[in-house]
């Protein structure tokens, strides 16, 4: 959408960008997770893992990293998940590792469940398990000379007595900083971001309005391209709420910001349009070669809002967060200074 | 979220239709529509998010009309039509908009969904043919944390469009039958769920023989506890339990990194919020009550609220195990910095700083504990790692590991601030103590005062570079604010400090990242987990460095980026780096125009393109109305 230039007004834009990088996973420690498969009746899927879904999606995530990996769709496989008592440790829902440590996971998991599967149809079929193929619900041999259903194999592999089960468990080797220089390898994979912001500001007010951002994140592979890009929709939102508006204020230990009147958050008449580019440089380290997004999404958007305001208006502000009152004091601060560089001048 | 229990107050019969069905019952006066339509029917699609009209996650239609429930006294809904996100499906099947917002993956947590979809129904009954624009005024009343609005702006327009038959009804169905589908926007298993309203969260779920819990909290920054006298509060009827710290059987202390913290406060207050004792009672009405009668003696102490005042000796002490209040140092060395700035054609200074900022996920904390049949502890709550909170607890409890059983309910949001185990152990206490069921769902406010923030920041920076730009040594040093407890302190330092310097390759490198406690609400987990902070101040100086040098601020970045093969700060060899790469992808989308000086708005030529939305107008689409209406008149 283009956006008419108010030009000659008291309203002026700007351009800031900002780059930012991040690491996946757990922090110069080793990571870890697992995750159990089973194909189960139906051609259908059971992933138990302790995933914990925030809303980010991963569990939809990990039931396109299992359709892959066992041949069936994502709604074929059902995840039972977020139960010490009933599944194995997947940790924790932060560190941008679900995607990473969890997928991984899984991925062993399947492999190692479709494995158990193809070794009793191998033999059925008196052919080798690498001529197997499990696709699209279907499990044939390469030549497609033979070509049942998922379902159906999974009965085969069942009349034999076998339960095509499996199970996984990534680790990330990450290693400790050392306490007197920080040297050390606190991750695996590493992600890279960039964001440009264009900002109008209201000259009078003060008041910053961010009208575009268009962000480009590394993210390995993109499992899920739309939530990929709603990591990123979401994440510049948040930024664009602590570098404009959000406070939590205290005075003497009190706070002061105790309800959402107080404390004020980006309504859907403050958030800029986004514009996403999902760069894949996939992981060389892992088997899925998959990173993350969902906290580096917002690391570059308050500086290149920041940077988009000098653009606009020549004023610098340092400290978060960029309300009306911090930047109009800022340009008056400018005029007086060049008020009094004038003033200056003349007298020589 | 009040409940009818356990009241004396008259009560009045209430009639009105809810989702098509009549309902005739006796009700409290006190309660509001919210509460009757969640606590005494439930209906628990309408979600409480502040319980003050600000959040619009409890909107229904009221008599067709869209209405925020939390603020609706029940009694003026009387004789009404009330329709709630339970009531959107059309002959069980997801309304249009529903299958829009499933299609554009429009819902993440789902937590202000429900109130989401009702405003965008709205908007689209009241103007079928709204415009982008007037959806995102029409949602205006409505906060989503989440998905930053934008999946939620296009799939009201997807709707709108197929309703308006501009678009096929097979738009909004899945491609499906794929040969891959990693790299494919399969729909969210969880959202059919999230868009009508069944999804159930900690705070929708009851059992049978539950008890409502509450909290008391710390008024004081710092205070010694003298006394707590529980004795009234336990004589009152209704009262199942009170506790305090003297009920926890193992070894008190929760934390991320370090056991800082008390499941409920012992010997002293750190923070204003502080969870001092707690009350489960038959209802939530005389579990309030109880806490009013829990008399607590405190002795006022000192408060540290300045890190750079509590790092000074002779400052208070805010945990006697750590005189000198630091949490943590995390320091990075590499080359000779003293060497490379004075060698270096220009260096920089300048200090920058960032504030404590709220997590405001949509669902406030809540819980549901219970005993298994088997005396296995079960937790359900949203807690953003159970693996850890189970452990801590095993031990708080003095239970083998096995018998504490931690189930994540659906989380309406955490970016970190459900990490924390502010309120599982408080819980289990209770259960252990009644052996019933307990159920703890926060206000807005408690969750506010009581949970971890964002670490803020007090940055100074010192960039040594060459004429050419290129950047000889970095000297960044950080001074955070942990708040009362730990939390994340530790992680959130070793973070801020790892990547602090930027995706740089940078020689002579000294860099510093400082935690420290004082009596501040703690600060902890929240969403880059202290990079956003450090790379702030990094993203900052480099722009204004390239003034400084006269150069363009891309070309600055663009010579010092790490590349394959480089050592980052901590000396790992890089195998693929994807930098370069990435930024100018973001250049090319955004069409951006190079140039050497970084304030140059006036000027450039790259402004107002494509991916802008138009700017905010006070009063706009009122004005474009009257003068369509004086058209018309005229």
């Amino acid at each position: 959408m283009n956006a008419p230039l108010r030009k000659y007004s008291r309203h002026k834009r700007g351009r800031g960008v900002a780059a930012a990088w991040y690491g996946i996973a757990r922090t110069a420690t080793i990571d870890r997770a697992g995750a159990w498969a089973e194909l189960d009746d139906g051609g259908t899927a059971k992933i138990i893992t302790g995933v914990t879904e925030i809303g980010e999606g991963i569990l939809t995530v990990l039931a396109q990293i299992a359709a892959d990996e066992l041949g069936i769709r994502p709604q074929d496989v059902t995840i039972g998940d977020n139960d010490t008592a009933r599944s194995p440790e997947a940790a924790h829902a932060g560190a941008t590792r679900q995607t990473y440590m969890i997928g991984n996971a899984v991925a062993l998991a399947c492999r190692e469940a479709r494995k158990r599967l193809v070794k009793e149809l191998a033999h059925e079929w008196e052919i080798a398990e690498d001529d197997i193929n499990c696709s699209n619900r279907m499990v044939s041999t390469v030549d497609k000379s033979r070509c049942i259903t998922m379902s159906e194999a999974v009965d085969i592999c069942k009349n034999k007595g076998v339960v095509p089960v499996g199970s996984g468990s990534f680790t990330a080797n990450h290693t400790g900083l050392d306490p007197e220089d920080g040297s050390g390898s606190p991750w695996q994979a590493y992600v890279y971001g960039a964001q440009v912001a264009e900002v109008e500001v209201d000259t009078e007010t003060g008041e910053v309005q961010v009208l575009g951002v268009w962000a480009s994140h590394d993210v390995g592979r993109a499992v899920n391209p739309q939530g990929v890009e709603g990591q990123i929709e979401g994440g510049v939102v948040m930024a664009v709420g602590q570098t404009l508006m959000e406070d939590y204020k205290q005075a003497d230990g009190y706070p002061s910001t105790m309800n959402l009147a107080k404390y004020i958050l980006p309504t859907s008449l403050d958030v800029p349009q986004v514009t996403s580019a999902i760069v894949e440089d996939p992981d060389p380290l892992s088997p899925l070669g998959v990173k993350g997004i969902g906290e580096p999404s917002m690391i570059p958007t308050a500086p290149a809002i920041i940077n988009a305001i000098y653009d606009a208006v020549g004023v610098r502000i340092h400290s978060l967060p960029a309300t009306p009152e911090k930047v109009l004091a800022a340009l008056r601060d400018k005029q007086k200074s060049a008020d009094s560089e004038e003033m200056q001048a003349q007298s020589f | 979220m009040i409940s009818n229990q356990g009241l004396t107050m008259a009560s009045f019969e209430i009639q009105m239709t809810v989702n098509g069905r009549e309902v005739r019952q006796p009700v409290s006066p006190h309660l509001r529509l919210l509460d009757f339509l969640r606590e005494e029917l439930h209906w628990t699609g309408s979600k409480e998010g502040c319980g003050a009209g600000e959040c619009g996650s409890c909107s229904v239609f009221v008599d067709g009309v869209l209405m925020k429930s939390c603020l609706m006294p029940v009694a003026k809904a009387q004789h009404t039509e009330i329709e709630t996100i339970e009531g959107l499906e059309e002959q069980g099947k997801l309304s249009v908009l529903q299958q829009a917002f499933q299609k554009m993956g429009a819902s993440q947590c789902g937590y202000c969904i429900p109130g989401m979809m009702m405003a965008a129904t709205a908007a689209l009954k009241t103007n079928p043919h709204a415009d982008r624009e007037e959806i995102k005024e029409r949602l205006g009343g409505n906060i989503c944390r989440c998905t930053g609005y934008q999946k939620i702006f296009d799939a009201t327009e997807l709707a709108r469009d197929v309703m308006n038959d501009k678009l096929p009804t097979k738009t909004l169905e899945e491609e499906t039958e794929q040969e891959s589908y990693i790299g494919s926007s399969s729909f969210r298993l969880d959202t059919s769920g999230k868009v009508t309203g069944a999804l159930k969260y900690a705070g929708d779920m009851v059992m049978p023989q539950m008890l409502h819990m509450q909290v008391l909290r710390s008024p004081f920054p710092h205070a010694e506890i003298l006394e707590i006298d529980t004795s009234d509060a336990e004589a009152m009827s209704g009262v199942e339990a009170v506790v305090t710290c003297i009920d926890v059987p193992g070894i008190d202390g929760f934390g991320v990194f370090k056991d800082d913290q008390p499941v409920l406060a012992r010997d002293k207050v750190r923070y204003v919020g502080e969870a001092v004792a707690a009350v489960a009672a038959e209802d939530l009405i005389t579990a309030k009550d109880a806490l009013k009668r829990i008399k607590v003696q405190y002795k006022q102490l000192p408060v540290l609220t300045k890190p750079e005042e509590a790092i000074k000796t002779g400052a208070a002490i805010v945990h006697d195990d750590v005189p000198d209040n630091i949490v943590m140092h995390i320091p990075i060395r590499k080359g000779n910095v003293e060497k490379a700035m004075i060698e270096s054609d220009y260096v920089i200074e300048e200090s920058y700083y960032t504030q404590p900022v709220e997590h405001a996920y949509l669902e406030p904390e809540a819980g549901l504990a219970y005993l298994d049949s088997d005396g296995t502890l079960v937790i359900q709550s949203p807690s953003q790692n159970i693996t850890h909170h189970r452990h801590k607890l095993a031990k708080i409890l003095d239970m083998p590991v096995n018998k504490v059983r931690m189930i994540m309910s659906a989380v309406g949001g955490g970016f970190g601030g459900k990490e924390d185990m502010h309120y599982q152990g408080i819980l289990a206490l209770a259960v252990l103590k009644c052996r019933r069921p307990v159920r703890y769902v926060f206000t807005r406010e408690e969750s506010i005062i009581a949970s971890a923030k964002r670490h803020p920041f007090s940055i100074n920076y010192q960039l040594g570079l060459n004429r050419d730009g290129l950047i000889q040594a970095s000297r960044i040093h950080m001074l955070s604010d942990a708040g009362a407890y730990n939390c994340s302190t530790e992680g959130v330092m070793r973070k801020a400090a790892i990547l602090g310097a930027g995706p740089y390759a940078i020689e002579n490198l000294m860099v510093d990242a400082i935690g420290v406690y004082t009596n501040n609400t703690p600060n902890g987990a929240m969403r880059t987990f202290g990079a956003m902070q450090s790379q702030f101040a990094t993203e900052c100086h480099l722009d204004l460095c390239a003034e400084t040098l006269k150069m363009d601020p891309v070309e600055l970045r663009r010579i010092n980026f790490l590349r394959q093969g480089d050592e980052t700060h901590t000396r790992q060899k890089l195998e693929s780096v994807s930098m370069l790469e990435v930024f100018d992808s973001a250049l090319d989308i955004s069409q951006w125009e190079s140039g050497i000086s970084n304030s140059r708005g006036a000027t450039r030529s790259d402004l107002g393109l494509s991916g802008n939305r138009p700017p905010c107008t006070l009063g706009a689409r009122q004005f474009q109305h009257e003068t369509v209406s004086a058209g018309q008149s005229a």
